[in-house]
């Protein structure tokens, strides 16, 4: 997953929990004859079916001194009572019958939840993984073509969030995987905010496609530059006190007010690139997405809508493994409508704080990609996990790029210049 | 909460029952349930709020993600806008804009959902009420717990939380979703599967 040290690592739904740390089961297990497995498989699978067990591989397979060594788990064993005729009758018959030598062993009790886990698990006893059932591409790996376009827009974002007029912010971009395409892309806004009263369409120019990408792009909006507070601290994120998610509370304390714009002190780079994704939307598919008049009787709305395709299917994996260059003629075209931002991928410099992440839920992003975490409000990873809460109606696959040191060192110095010019 | 989250809302929406609540948040609620049905008259899912600053109803909003199709624009959202826009216009500062949210009072027809609650504590507003619970997205005890996750007092990185009643008028607000769930959401998305009925 390395690329000249950039390097793609993803963060899954829950930390991974050590071998030591995962609740296990005691189970009687016996080393067995290779050739009598299937039949004692077989024979155990009826008096001894593992039901609440079932991501743990009745049969271990390990190599001793080039020896083939199998071993299979007989039953469970009672916590307190692990003396062999503890076993149920049908199991204890088999053993005396087979003259097998039944050992207590663990195995893990629940199933892992990331490839981290299950490695993990499998020190123990052999356990089976099934990845997510949202099958998102990324999760087991990415192909050197698929990671070098997520260094591309990674770098992309990381130049708009250190624009050299102004002191360094967020900045969230918004990408159609299918044909790489840059959807919206912002930097945090809270003190540029052209109110709703004063906005007039959208900004064409961030419809770029990636081949389009400046090597230095300007800023898509011109705020004013704003007050760096860091005098030199060398707290890293004192440093980047302009970076909205980093310091969501702080707003009060900060000069955001001037003479062309509002501020708003929620408009972090994340929200501000979903209000530009769905004011692209009402832009390209004017036509569409009114249900609400209220002359349209709601019966013909539903014959009308229901079969129209308004949903990009959520994953391609041809189109997103070959597809760099889709074609894009049908952009206009209302089956190429998605349903918010279904399947679209979403690159911030910074983890995002828990209003961002949530929003992304909301507007149905598929994958996240951030490049430094936020341990003051981060909700990917540091502070919460948003990505593995349950209840929500969509989930994410969130993954940190890691940065090789040469990028990372030019966003540095220009912290520093914005730094002594206060 | 956004167009084909409630599904099942026998599941999703609790309701605490409308005892005990002042006859203030009742007549503030009226009001939000009042927002909430020009949502459902748009078809948007039916969620009103309003905010009150000494007893006085300062800014309304209602959900509107299909009309924008952001999905972010709650209720909540769209009253803060309303009065973020309205305090610049009158010259407040920073400072006295957020000494003024910490003395406001949101009443929302449903739990403030993560990002709202998150959004609520940036701001540090004093007070919320709400009427049924958001099991699925709540931020205010039902996921997670935004409105507690500091103390009412600004901690190091400023975080604050804010007090929380639900179950204001909640079966007002669950029948309002009902109906909008019943004429059906011609806005949700295509089931992955085949939605199977009951023969």
């Amino acid at each position: 997953m390395t690329n000249n040290n950039w390097e793609i690592v993803h963060i899954p739904g829950r930390p991974p929990i050590p071998p030591s740390q995962q609740p296990a089961v005691d189970v009687f297990a016996s080393v067995i004859e290779p050739k009598l497995a299937n039949t004692i498989v077989r024979k155990l699978n009826q008096i001894a079916p593992l039901e609440n067990l079932r991501h743990v591989k009745r049969v271990r397979k390990r190599c001793l001194e080039g020896d083939t060594q199998l071993s299979v788990i007989l039953c469970l064993a009672n916590k307190d009572d692990s003396e062999l005729d503890s076993m149920p009758k049908d199991v204890l018959e088999l053993v005396n019958s087979y003259q097998l030598n039944a050992f207590t062993t663990k195995v893990c009790k629940y199933s892992a939840t990331s490839k981290e886990e299950w490695e993990e698990q499998c020190k123990l006893w052999p356990t089976s993984f099934h990845p997510p059932t949202y099958n998102i591409e990324g999760i087991s790996g990415f192909i050197d073509e698929d990671s070098k376009m997520v260094f591309k827009f990674m770098k992309f974002v990381l130049q708009l969030a250190k624009s050299p007029d102004r002191q360094v912010v967020n900045a969230a971009v918004i990408i159609d995987p299918s044909v790489n395409q840059v959807i919206a892309s912002a930097c945090d806004g809270i003190n540029s905010w052209d109110s709703p009263l004063n906005r007039n369409g959208i900004e064409r120019s961030s419809f770029v496609h990636a081949e389009a990408l400046p090597s230095h792009p300007l800023a898509n909006r011109s705020s004013s530059p704003g007050k760096l507070l860091s005098n030199g601290s060398t707290d890293d994120l004192e440093k980047y006190y302009g970076v909205s998610c980093l310091h969501p509370w702080q707003w009060s304390q900060q000069k955001l007010s001037s003479q062309t714009y509002y501020w708003h002190p929620l408009r972090h780079a994340a929200m501000v690139a979903i209000e530009d994704s769905a004011a692209r939307d009402r832009c390209l598919f004017p036509s569409t997405g009114h249900f609400y008049e209220e002359s349209v009787p709601v019966d013909l709305l539903l014959s009308s809508t229901v079969g129209s395709p308004a949903k990009k299917s959520k994953t391609n994996p041809t189109k997103v493994i070959n597809g760099v260059n889709a074609p894009t003629d049908s952009l206009h075209s209302d089956s190429s409508r998605p349903y918010l931002c279904t399947g679209y991928d979403m690159y911030l410099a910074w983890e995002p704080c828990i209003m961002c992440a949530m929003a992304l839920i909301h507007q149905r992003i598929r994958r996240v990609f951030y490049a430094f975490p936020n341990p003051n409000a981060g909700a990917l990873g540091s502070v919460h996990r948003l990505q593995g809460e349950r209840s929500l109606n969509h989930h994410y696959a969130v993954f940190r790029v890691v940065l090789p040191e040469e990028v990372l060192g030019s966003v540095e110095p220009l912290v520093a210049e914005t730094a002594d010019s206060e | 909460m956004f167009a084909d989250c409630g599904l099942g809302f026998q599941r999703f929406y609790v309701c605490f029952g409308d005892l005990g609540c002042s006859f203030d948040s009742l007549r503030f609620m009226e009001l939000a349930i009042q927002e909430a049905k020009l949502a459902l008259q748009r078809l948007e899912v039916p969620v009103g709020c309003v905010i009150v600053e000494n007893a006085k109803v300062i800014a309304t909003g209602r959900n509107c993600p299909t009309e924008t199709r952001n999905a972010t624009r709650h209720a909540e959202m769209e009253a803060i806008d309303a009065l973020l826009e309205q305090w610049q216009r009158d010259g407040l500062s920073e400072f006295e804009i957020a000494t003024k949210f910490s003395n406001c009072i949101l009443y929302v027809t449903c739990e403030p959902c993560i990002m709202c609650a998150a959004a609520l504590s940036i701001l540090g507003i004093k007070e919320v009420y709400y009427g049924c619970r958001n099991d699925k997205f709540g931020g205010c005890g039902s996921v997670l717990s935004l409105n507690s996750s500091a103390s009412e007092i600004p901690s190091i990185h400023g975080q604050r939380g804010f007090r929380c009643t639900g179950g204001v008028m909640a079966s007002e607000a669950i029948s309002l979703l009902q109906s909008f769930y019943e004429q059906g959401n011609p806005n949700a998305p295509k089931p992955h599967r085949p939605v199977v009925h009951p023969k």
